[in-house]
C-alpha cells in the first residue's frame, strides 16, 4: 500500500508516498488522525503555540513507522492527547514531547502506547518533559499498555525547571540570565528538526515568551 | 588581581560550611595552583570565585581588581574577564558552539561581532587545539568525549579573552597528548596576554610541570593550610596531603 492517510477535522487528506516528513505549526486546537500503511514511515515535527491537541496514530501495515516530535510553548489550560495504535506487527513508534509552560497555568501530556495481543515485535517508545517557567501546574501520564510480551519499548517523564547548573555553565561565559533562558528554550523546543524554518519560527514565537504575550 | 579576603562559604539551604576562612591575593600575571584532596573545598571555591548560586558567601569579600564583585551575578563577573574553565561542562542540546561563542562574544563586549574576525579566530583556535574543524557547528558539549570538552572549554577562554582563568581540573579525564595540546594553548595564551592570571586547580602536579605556577597552595579542610613553590606540589605528590612540611604560612 505505502500510504499515509491524514484526517484532519474529519476533512481526509491522503499523501502515497512511502516517507513522509511534515513540519506543521499550529496555533489552533488539532485533532488529528494518521493512518500509516505498509512499509510507510511518518516523520512529523509539530509546534504548537498554545492550542489542545488531539493526536492518533494508527500504525496498521506491516514495518510502518512513526516519529512524532511534539513541542508547545503554552500560557493557558490545555491538553495534548497522543495515541498511538500498534494494529499490527513490526511496527514502531518513538514519541518526544516537549512543552513549555509559560505561567501558573495548567498543561497536560495524556501520551499512551498501545500494542495488542497480536502485534508482535514492535517498537513503542516516549519521552516527555515539561518545564515550568514559573509555578505551573503540569501533568504528564505516560502509559504504556502492552498485550504482547515480545515488544521493546521505554517511556519517560520529567516535569520541573532548567537546572541551575545549566544556567551558571552559560552565565558564565556571559549570557545574561534572560538570553541565557532563550537558548535554553529554543534547544528544547527544537526537538530534533534541523529546518531553518522551524527554528525561526521558533525564535519569533520564544521572543513574545520575553515580552509577555 | 583577585584578592580573596578571609571568606566563609555555605551550601545555600544546608547548614554546611565549606570553605573556612579562606584568603588569597592573586597578582597580575601570575600563576597560582590549588591542591587538595577531595571534598576539602576546592571546586567550591572556583564557583564561589564565579558566583554559582548553589553557594552563599557568609562573610569576607572577593575583590576583583580592587572592586567587590560578592555581589555581582555570575554574568557580570565574567564581563569583568573571569572564566572558569569547568570540572565537567554541561551539555546543551540544539545550541551549537558557534552560536553559543557568538552570542556570548556579543554579550561580553556589548557589540556586534565581526564576523570575519571571529571566523579567522575560531579557525586558528580550532588549528592550535588540533579540532576537527566540523566540532564548531556541533551542539555545545554533546557527544563530545571528555577530552573534547576540556579542549572546548580553552576554545571558548581563547576566543571570549578573559582576564583571569580557573582551571578547574582541566587535566582530569585528559590523555598525555591531549594534556600537552591544552597547557600549551593556556601558555601560548598568557604569552600574549602577559597580565592575565591563571588558578589552577588540580589533584596531580603533572598539569604543573607544563604550566609553571608562581605559587602553590595545599587546601585542606576548607581553608589553605600551606603555600609554597613547585618543590611543595612535588612533596605533595611523593609524599601525600597530610605529611607535606610546611614551607611557609599564606596569612
Amino acid at each position: 500500500m505505502n500510504k499515509i492517510d491524514i484526517d484532519i477535522k474529519k476533512e481526509i487528506t491522503t499523501f502515497k508516498y512511502e516517507e513522509k516528513e511534515l513540519h506543521l505549526f499550529d496555533k489552533k486546537d488539532q485533532e488529528v488522525i494518521y493512518n500509516v500503511e505498509d512499509n510507510a514511515t511518518l516523520k512529523v515535527y509539530q509546534y504548537g503555540i498554545n492550542i489542545n491537541n488531539d493526536i492518533t496514530i494508527n500504525l496498521n501495515g506491516n514495518n510502518a513507522k512513526v516519529e512524532y516530535h511534539y513541542s508547545t510553548i503554552n500560557y493557558e489550560n490545555h491538553k495534548y492527547n497522543i495515541l498511538v495504535n500498534h494494529n499490527v506487527s513490526n511496527t514502531s513508534s518513538n514519541i518526544y514531547n516537549h512543552g513549555i509552560n509559560v505561567f501558573d497555568k495548567k498543561l497536560d501530556f495524556n501520551v499512551t502506547g498501545k500494542v495488542f495481543k497480536n502485534s508482535d515485535n514492535c517498537i513503542c517508545n516516549q519521552e516527555n518533559q515539561i518545564l515550568n517557567l514559573v509555578d505551573g501546574d503540569s501533568t504528564i501520564l505516560p502509559n504504556l499498555l502492552i498485550d504482547n510480551y515480545n515488544v521493546s519499548s521505554s517511556h519517560s517523564a520529567y516535569i520541573g525547571k532548567f537546572k541551575d547548573e545549566i544556567l551558571f555553565y552559560l552565565m558564565s561565559r556571559g549570557l545574561s540570565r534572560t538570553i541565557s533562558y532563550d537558548l535554553l528554550i529554543k534547544s528544547f523546543l527544537i526537538n530534533g528538526s534541523s529546518s531553518n524554518e522551524d527554528i525561526e519560527s521558533l525564535e519569533k514565537e520564544i521572543k513574545n515568551i520575553n515580552e509577555g504575550d | 588581581m583577585l584578592e580573596i579576603k578571609n571568606i566563609n562559604v555555605k551550601v545555600k539551604d544546608l547548614d554546611k560550611e565549606i570553605i573556612k576562612g579562606l584568603s588569597l591575593n592573586i597578582n597580575d600575571g601570575e600563576v597560582h595552583a590549588i591542591m587538595g584532596p577531595n571534598g576539602t573545598g576546592k571546586s567550591t571555591l572556583s564557583k564561589v570565585i564565579m558566583g554559582n548560586y548553589k553557594y552563599e558567601l557568609t562573610s569576607g569579600d572577593i575583590l576583583f581588581n580592587g572592586e567587590s564583585i560578592k555581589d555581582l551575578e555570575v554574568n557580570e563577573r565574567a564581563k569583568k574577564g573571569i572564566f572558569l574553565a569547568m570540572q565537567d561542562p554541561t551539555v546543551i542540546e540544539g545550541v551549537t558552539n558557534s552560536e553559543f561563542l557568538k552570542t556570548a562574544k556579543k554579550e561580553l563586549t556589548g557589540k556586534n561581532i565581526n564576523y570575519f574576525e571571529f571566523i579567522k579566530g575560531i579557525d586558528e583556535a580550532l588549528e592550535d587545539l588540533e579540532f576537527d574543524s566540523n566540532m564548531i557547528h556541533r551542539h555545545l558539549n554533546k557527544g563530545f568525549s571528555g577530552g573534547e570538552k576540556k579542549k572546548n572549554e580553552i576554545l571558548q577562554m581563547k576566543i571570549l579573552k578573559p582576564k583571569f582563568i580557573i582551571l578547574d581540573e582541566i587535566d582530569s579525564g585528559l590523555d598525555v597528548d591531549s594534556l600537552r595540546i591544552v597547557c600549551k594553548n593556556i601558555n601560548k595564551y598568557k604569552e600574549e596576554n602577559k597580565d592575565v592570571s591563571v588558578l589552577i586547580i588540580t589533584h596531580y602536579p603533572r598539569i604543573l610541570e607544563y604550566i609553571k605556577p608562581d605559587y602553590v597552595h595545599v587546601m585542606n579542610n576548607g581553608k589553605i593550610e600551606k603555600t609554597g613553590g613547585m618543590d611543595l606540589a612535588i612533596e605533595t605528590e611523593r609524599s601525600g596531603y597530610h605529611s607535606t612540611n610546611e614551607v611557609s604560612s599564606e596569612d
